[in-house]
């Protein structure tokens, strides 16, 4: 096991490598040039290639990456070319919206993913399963920007019960702390805080969770139906245990390895920053950030964002395969499977 | 009770505790809100917080280091200039300083600056301040990072600008200019680089006030967090009026569509930034428009040292093939004023009196045969602008359409902002669409742009000497009548010449809450926020 994590963490290595290298290159080449953004409208040419010099760009590109690499390997990801100020600053002042909004979303998506999936495997060609089948449909199906929209018109345009942006109202934001207003405001027992957070994350976790919510039901449905029609499970059965008690811990600890591997992924991909329902909801996190900085060719902040999130991504993927182990005792990351 | 029981238990009281909060925020009054308002305008009882919603974050909030409208409308609530522009035009009037004169032969400004007065930090506002402001963007001190630096005072280098800031006493300023320049007094009162900054701040934070500034503006910096909101409170020390609201909060909403229903929903008190189709949205809802002339042009222009738009005659004959006020009244409804010169009336009255091309089908299909032109290329931008809020692409494809009614094929190439910027400085088309938002209200700032030698600002590559000569004599003319002439003169010759095909000037779009008094958009596009009150 603890040969098998060090062997999967050291392929991190050559996985950041590839993923830093390919986003160096398309910033580099595809991405217009920075100065006229950063020095602004009066600027001269000679001004704009005196910037462009000592921020490094008339290098080769392959000294750039180099350089890149080197200061990335001790943390130092520089300053944003727009703001001047320290990248991983910029980074971390956003990064908290985005990992609360991921965490309930995935909690959400998971929590009723399953709960549908294991519906309509168990009641498998009835109305319970047709209608799970088309909430995960609608869920795959509709854009997250017109359903934002949607939600938006209802809870805060029709019924008024919603705020329809920001994480907090800004009088009750909590100073300090970790950045995520949940945790933040509770742990100081401000519950008025609380509340307020809880009603600015019901609208996003909806519109971001429903994706996952359906990719996870439909892979439940199958993973279960899979199980459910196990010998096992029959003789659990004849064994005279009731069929609740079949389902939740026979059925559904089996058919969980590869819903949990889906989880993981839909919590890597939503950590990246869910740059549309940030946009709709104003939700200040590390996707639309981004999205901003690629049009202003902000070359440092781009780069350590995309570098982070691969990282985070590919930790979570191992995490997930670790659970594996955890959910089935059978799995052994021995030297054979390795 | 089972254990399982006593899980189910918990997991509910804590199910009803979170909604439980959550409806009790909703439904409750908000801490800020809550509290004493302060009402100082008879019964009418007042919020103690103004929440306004523009697009996006300031690129920062030190007057030196940024160049963007969301930048400015935070930080003229925050820092002051030497000079200020009167509320409704660009004209200048005292604010740190008392009053000014200007020596003879125009190359010296002095400054007598108002007396205690201090910084929201508490160090005394002096004539060292702005020796220290203006000193921190002249060489050698000056950065590439400082925009406006060059532009508001010039380059000791480049022997342009100021000379040399000379403190004569505590509360007197010299400011020594290389050669007369006019516009130098219009420039003390803009919102980037000229406001005065704390000495002793800029001291402690190298030099960088981007993320915590310090003027002494009726309102003070309290905190920012990145991508969702501002906040300042009140300067209760101000020399001046107080502010009428205690608090004020800046929220950054990207989405147009979101910033409307913020506002519609009560989240926000005014916002910025709506195009002309959300207008009826959000009247019909019970809100109010702000709209004014905005300092702006919008236009076309043709590249006079291209092939094809060499000559004058092609440049009008294309001109006349559109009807300018049918696409703008088609295109920004009644939110942008049809164009016949390129400075908006407000800023020279003069322009008024300007003839240029006007809409001429039978003309323009005769003269364009004549000059053998059938298909045209076409250059222009996706991104909406702030003189252009339909974007290049829409204006281009109409023009394209009035094109066709003469016999001219267009073909149009689009580019995003910022590539499209460095497309231009390449110079290879014969049309490309561009605007210009104006910075100090001089007009000096305006009909210089075709005498620059910068592709990227003179994007029509026209090059006159007698309007050459024309933009020099007003450079050093004294402010009045016959500099007003000079700039008149001016605006005609760009007429008669074609270089531009001027299409329109914005307006300035802004809503805010029925419950909102004493909201105004200044033409140079700040938000000053001293004397706005909210109603409960």
């Amino acid at each position: 096991m603890v040969k098998y994590t060090i062997k999967r963490i050291l392929m991190l290595i050559p996985v950041l490598l590839g993923v830093s290298l390919v986003v160096f290159l398309i910033m580099r080449v595809f991405s217009p040039d920075p100065a006229p953004v950063v020095l602004g409208e009066h600027a001269s040419t000679q001004a704009m290639q005196a910037w462009r010099e000592a921020h490094g760009l008339n290098e080769p590109i392959w000294l750039q990456f180099i350089d890149f690499l080197k200061n990335a390997v001790t943390g130092n990801f520089g300053v944003s070319y727009y703001t001047n100020q320290p990248v991983s600053n910029e980074i971390m002042s956003r990064f908290p919206a985005t990992v609360e909004l991921a965490i309930c979303a995935i909690i959400f998506a998971s929590v009723f993913g399953v709960l549908l999936g294991v519906v309509a495997a168990v009641h498998k060609n009835t109305f319970a399963d047709y209608a799970s089948t088309l909430v995960a449909l609608a869920g795959i199906s509709m854009p997250i920007f017109w359903l934002g929209i949607l939600l938006i018109l209802l809870f805060t345009g029709t019924l008024h019960l919603l705020p329809s942006t920001g994480r907090i109202d800004p009088m009750l934001q909590p100073t300090g702390g970790t950045g995520l207003y949940l945790w933040d405001t509770l742990t100081s027992g401000d519950f008025e805080a609380f509340g307020n957070a809880v009603q600015h994350l019901i609208m996003p976790t909806l519109a971001l969770s429903l994706y996952s919510m359906a990719i996870i039901t439909r892979m439940t449905r199958s993973s279960m139906l899979d199980t459910l029609n196990q010998d096992y499970i029959r003789t659990a059965r004849a064994k005279g245990i009731t069929r609740r008690r079949v389902i939740r811990h026979h059925a559904l600890r089996n058919a969980m390895i590869p819903i949990t591997t889906v989880i993981g992924l839909q919590f890597g991909s939503l950590l990246g920053g869910a740059v549309l329902t940030e946009t709709v909801f104003a939700w200040p996190g590390i996707g639309k950030y981004t999205v901003e900085c690629i049009q202003k060719s902000d070359f440092p902040v781009v780069q350590a964002v995309v570098l982070i999130i691969a990282t985070i991504y590919v930790i979570i993927n191992l995490i997930v395969d670790l659970i594996y182990a955890f959910l089935d005792p059978r799995i052994k990351y021995s030297k054979e499977e390795g | 009770m089972k254990n399982g029981n006593i899980k189910k238990l918990s997991a509910l009281i804590l199910t009803a505790a979170v909604i439980g909060t959550a409806m009790t925020a909703c439904g409750g009054s908000k801490r800020a809100s809550s509290g004493a308002s302060g009402s100082n305008s008879g019964t009418v009882a007042l919020k103690d917080t103004f929440t306004y919603a523009q697009g996006a974050d300031p690129r920062g909030l030190d007057p030196a280091y940024v160049d963007d409208g969301e930048s400015a409308k935070v930080m003229c609530n925050i820092y002051e200039g030497l000079l200020k522009y009167s509320k409704d035009s660009t004209q200048v009037q005292p604010c740190l300083a008392e009053k000014y004169e200007v020596s003879a032969d125009g190359m010296t400004y002095t400054f007598h600056l108002r007396k205690n007065v201090k910084f929201h930090d508490g160090t005394p506002f002096n004539a060292d301040a702005v020796k220290a402001s203006i000193d921190r963007q002249l060489e050698p001190n000056v950065s590439d990072e400082m925009p406006y630096a060059s532009f508001v005072f010039g380059s000791i280098k480049a022997k342009s600008g100021v000379k040399e800031v000379k403190v004569v006493d505590e509360n007197t300023v010299e400011i020594d200019l290389f050669s007369p320049e006019t516009p130098f007094i219009k420039n003390v009162a803009m919102v980037m680089a000229a406001p005065i900054a704390s000495p002793t701040a800029l001291k402690a934070n190298n030099g960088n006030l981007n993320e915590k500034p310090v003027g002494t503006g009726p309102y003070k910096f309290v905190s920012w967090d990145k991508g969702q909101n501002i906040k300042l409170v009140r300067n209760d020390d101000y020399w001046g009026e107080k502010a009428k609201t205690k608090n004020v909060v800046f929220r950054f909403i990207t989405e147009n569509s979101a910033r409307d229903i913020a506002l519609t929903s009560g989240e926000v008190d005014a916002i910025d930034g709506i195009s002309a189709s959300d207008v009826s949205q959000l009247t019909g809802a019970g809100d109010k428009i702000f709209s004014a002339d905005g300092m702006t042009i919008n236009y076309m222009a043709y590249n006079v040292t291209g092939t094809k738009f060499k000559d004058v005659a092609a440049r009008k004959a294309f001109s006349q093939a559109v009807n300018v006020p049918e696409l703008v009244k088609s295109l920004y409804k009644d939110y942008a004023t049809p164009a016949t010169s390129i400075m908006p009336f407000f800023m020279n009255a003069g322009s008024k009196d300007v003839k240029s091309t006007s809409f001429d089908k039978a003309a323009a299909k005769a003269g364009l045969a004549k000059a053998g032109i059938t298909s045209v290329n076409m250059i222009t931008y996706s991104n909406p602008r702030p003189y252009n809020t339909v974007g290049g692409q829409v204006l281009a494809e109409a023009i394209q359409g009035y094109l066709k009614d003469v016999g001219v094929t267009c073909n149009i190439k689009t580019y995003d902002w910022t590539t499209y910027k460095s497309v231009v400085q390449k110079g290879d088309y014969d049309v490309c669409f561009y605007g210009w938002t104006g910075d100090n209200g001089d007009p000096d700032n305006f009909m210089n742009l075709l005498d620059d030698p910068d592709p990227s600002m003179n994007v029509a590559h026209y090059n006159n000497p007698d309007y050459h000569a024309l933009i020099g004599k007003g450079l050093t003319t004294a402010a009045g009548a016959d500099r007003d002439k000079i700039y008149t003169q001016c605006e005609q010759k760009a007429a008669d010449d074609n270089v531009w095909l001027v299409i329109s000037h914005a307006k300035n779009l802004a809503a805010y809450s029925p419950k909102v008094s004493g909201y105004y958009y200044h033409v140079t596009g700040i938000t000053p926020f001293a004397g706005v009150t909210v109603a409960k």
